[in-house]
C-alpha cells in the first residue's frame, strides 16, 4: 500500500516555459513525479498555478519544454489524464451515477468494468444514496465529490486537481480531504494537487512544490513524511506548515 | 406567500374575464345591429356563427368546407415547419461547434436572413406555382432562421468548463459535440421551436392570401373578393384558433421532452 517505496518516474516535466505574448508566466520549470505519488503544488495567489495545470493537462500548448508521462510526450488521447476543476463541472443533464461514469465512457472502458468501478467508487465516497439524483439536487460539496469520483473512476495515470475544495467550508474540507487520501490509496493514482491553502497541502501531500511569483519557477521542494491520518495540530505538522508558509511569504 | 400576492376577492377574478369577453361580443353585435358600423364593412358575431355552421358542410362559394381549408393550412404549415427543424437545428448545432461549418454556412445565412420570408412569395410562385410546394418552401425559409440561430447560440453558450473537462478526459471534437454541446443547447433549441412555429403560421397566412387555391388564408381572400365580411372574419377566427391549438400541442410535446432536462438543467 505504501507508494513511497517505488522510485519509478511517472511524470517528467522538462524546461516547461509558457509565454502569453511577451508575458512570461512559467519560466523553465523542471520536476518529476513518482508513480503513485501525491504531490501538492502551492504558491502565492496569481502565480500561474492554473496555467501550470492547464499546461500539464494539455489544455493549452507550452511555449517550450516537455511533459512526459511514462517516458512519452503527454497526450490526453493516449494517456489517462483526469482533471478536477475548481468550479462545478458535473453535467446537469446526467444523474450523479451517469456523471461519475462519464470519464470512463470517454476513455472507452468496457461496460462490465465500468459497472464494477462505478459501484466501488460510489460506495467509497458515499454517493450511493444520491446516485440517481441530478446535480442541481445535491449540495456543492456533493457535486465536487462527483467530479473527484469521476476522475478516480478512470484510474488515471495522472490526476490533476485545481483547488477542488477551494469553495467549501473548512470542516467539510477536512472530511473531503480524508476521502481524497482514501481514494488515492485505494486506486494508486498519481496526483498533482494545486492549492493556495498551505494547511491543505500539508494535510494531503507526500511532497510539496512551492512556486514563486510570476514568472513562476519552483522555489523549493518539501517532503512531508508524516504518518496518516495526519493531525493538523500536531507539532511536526505545524512545523512543516510554517516552513512552507515562510517560503511563500519570503518574497 | 403565493396566496398573499393573489387578489383578495377571487370571485371577481373568475367573473371578470367572462364579463369582458361577453361584453366584447355584445358591443360588436350592437355596433352592427344599430348600423353604426355598416354591414358591408363588418359582419356581426351571429352572422359569423351562422356561416361557421354552414361552412362545416357547404363547400360554396369558395370551393371547400371549413375543415378542408384548415387541414390544408395545417399540412402546409407543419410540413414547412418540420423541414425547417430537420435542416435548421443540425445546421445550427454544427455551426456552433465546428469552425468549418460556421465558416461555410454563416456568410450565406447572414446574407439571406434579413430578407423577410414574405418577400420570397413571388419567386416561390414562379418556381413552384400556387400549390402546396411553394408555401412549404416559404414556411421553411422563415422557420429555419430561428432554428439555426437558437441551435447555434445554444452550443455557443455551453459551459466552457464542461468542454475542458471532456477534453482532459481525451474526448474527441465529435464526442464533445454530441455529449456536451448538443445537450447544452437543447433548452435554447426548444425556445427556437416556439418562435419558428409562430413565424411559420403568420407567414403561411400571408402566403395563402397571395397565392393559394385553398387554405384559411385563401378563405379570407375569397371573402374579400366576394365582398363577404362574415367570411373574412370567420377565416381570421379560424387562423387564430388553429394557431393557438398547435401552439398548445407543441408546448405540450416540448414539456414532455424537456421534463428530465428541466429537472437536471434548470440549476442554480
Amino acid at each position: 500500500m505504501n507508494k513511497g517505496l517505488t522510485d519509478e518516474i511517472k511524470v517528467e516535466v522538462i524546461g516547461l516555459t509558457k509565454k502569453f505574448g511577451e508575458l512570461l508566466v512559467l519560466d523553465d520549470v523542471n520536476f518529476t513525479v513518482r508513480k503513485g505519488e501525491f504531490l501538492a503544488i502551492v504558491g502565492p495567489t496569481g502565480c500561474g498555478k492554473t496555467t501550470f495545470l492547464n499546461l500539464l493537462s494539455r489544455l493549452i500548448p507550452a511555449t517550450r519544454g516537455q511533459i512526459r508521462i511514462d517516458g512519452q510526450e503527454a497526450d490526453p488521447k493516449k494517456h489517462n489524464i483526469a482533471f478536477v476543476f475548481q468550479e462545478p463541472s458535473s453535467l446537469p443533464w446526467l444523474t450523479v451515477k451517469q456523471n461519475v461514469e462519464f470519464g470512463m465512457l470517454i476513455k472507452g472502458v468496457r461496460a462490465d468494468e465500468r459497472e464494477h468501478r462505478l459501484t466501488r467508487i460510489i460506495d467509497l465516497v458515499g454517493l450511493t444514496d444520491c446516485a440517481e439524483l441530478f446535480p442541481n439536487q445535491i449540495s456543492a460539496s456533493m457535486e465536487q465529490r462527483v467530479a473527484v469520483s469521476r476522475a478516480f473512476a478512470t484510474s488515471p495515470d495522472l490526476l490533476l486537481m485545481d483547488e477542488p475544495y477551494g469553495q467549501l467550508d473548512i470542516k467539510l474540507r477536512y472530511y473531503l480531504e480524508d476521502e481524497l487520501v482514501k481514494l488515492w490509496r485505494e486506486t494508486g493514482s498519481t496526483v498533482i494537487f494545486v492549492t493556495h491553502n498551505i494547511e491543505e497541502a500539508v494535510y494531503v501531500a507526500e511532497r510539496i512544490l512551492v512556486l514563486t511569483n510570476k514568472p513562476t519557477t519552483i522555489k523549493a521542494e518539501i517532503q512531508v513524511d508524516l504518518p496518516r491520518p495526519r493531525n493538523f495540530i500536531d507539532e511536526s505538522f505545524i512545523e512543516i506548515r510554517k516552513q512552507v508558509t515562510d517560503l511563500i511569504r519570503w518574497w | 406567500m403565493n396566496s398573499e400576492t393573489k387578489l383578495k376577492d377571487p370571485l371577481s377574478l373568475k367573473i371578470a374575464p367572462w364579463v369582458s369577453v361577453i361584453g366584447f361580443f355584445v358591443v360588436w353585435q350592437l355596433l352592427i345591429d344599430t348600423e353604426i358600423v355598416p354591414r358591408i364593412l363588418l359582419a356581426s358575431p351571429v352572422e359569423v356563427g351562422k356561416l361557421l355552421i354552414d361552412k362545416l358542410t357547404n363547400p360554396d362559394p369558395d370551393g371547400a368546407v371549413l375543415m378542408t381549408h384548415t387541414i390544408i393550412s395545417l399540412i402546409e404549415a407543419l410540413l414547412g415547419y418540420i423541414l425547417a427543424l430537420i435542416t435548421g437545428i443540425p445546421l445550427g448545432l454544427l455551426m456552433g461547434w465546428f469552425v468549418v461549418a460556421e465558416g461555410l454556412a454563416r456568410p450565406p445565412f447572414e446574407m439571406i436572413r434579413p430578407i423577410p420570408p414574405v418577400a420570397w412569395i413571388p419567386l416561390a410562385i414562379f418556381w413552384f406555382g400556387i400549390g402546396i410546394t411553394g408555401k412549404v418552401f416559404i414556411i421553411w425559409a422563415c422557420a429555419v432562421v430561428p432554428c439555426v440561430i437558437n441551435a447555434y447560440t445554444g452550443v455557443r453558450m455551453a459551459n466552457p468548463t464542461l468542454i475542458q473537462m471532456a477534453r482532459t478526459y481525451g474526448a474527441s471534437d465529435w464526442q464533445i459535440f454530441t455529449k456536451i454541446c448538443i445537450p447544452s443547447a437543447l433548452p435554447m433549441v426548444f425556445g427556437g421551436l416556439q418562435i419558428a412555429l409562430a413565424l411559420a403560421w403568420t407567414t403561411l397566412v400571408a402566403a395563402e392570401l397571395i397565392a393559394a387555391d385553398a387554405g384559411l388564408g385563401y378563405l379570407i381572400t375569397m371573402g374579400r373578393r366576394l365582398l363577404r365580411p362574415d367570411m373574412i372574419v370567420l377565416g381570421m377566427i379560424m387562423v387564430g384558433l388553429t394557431g393557438w391549438f398547435i401552439g398548445n400541442i407543441i408546448d405540450r410535446i416540448e414539456r414532455r421532452l424537456t421534463a428530465g432536462l428541466e429537472r437536471g438543467g434548470a440549476a442554480t
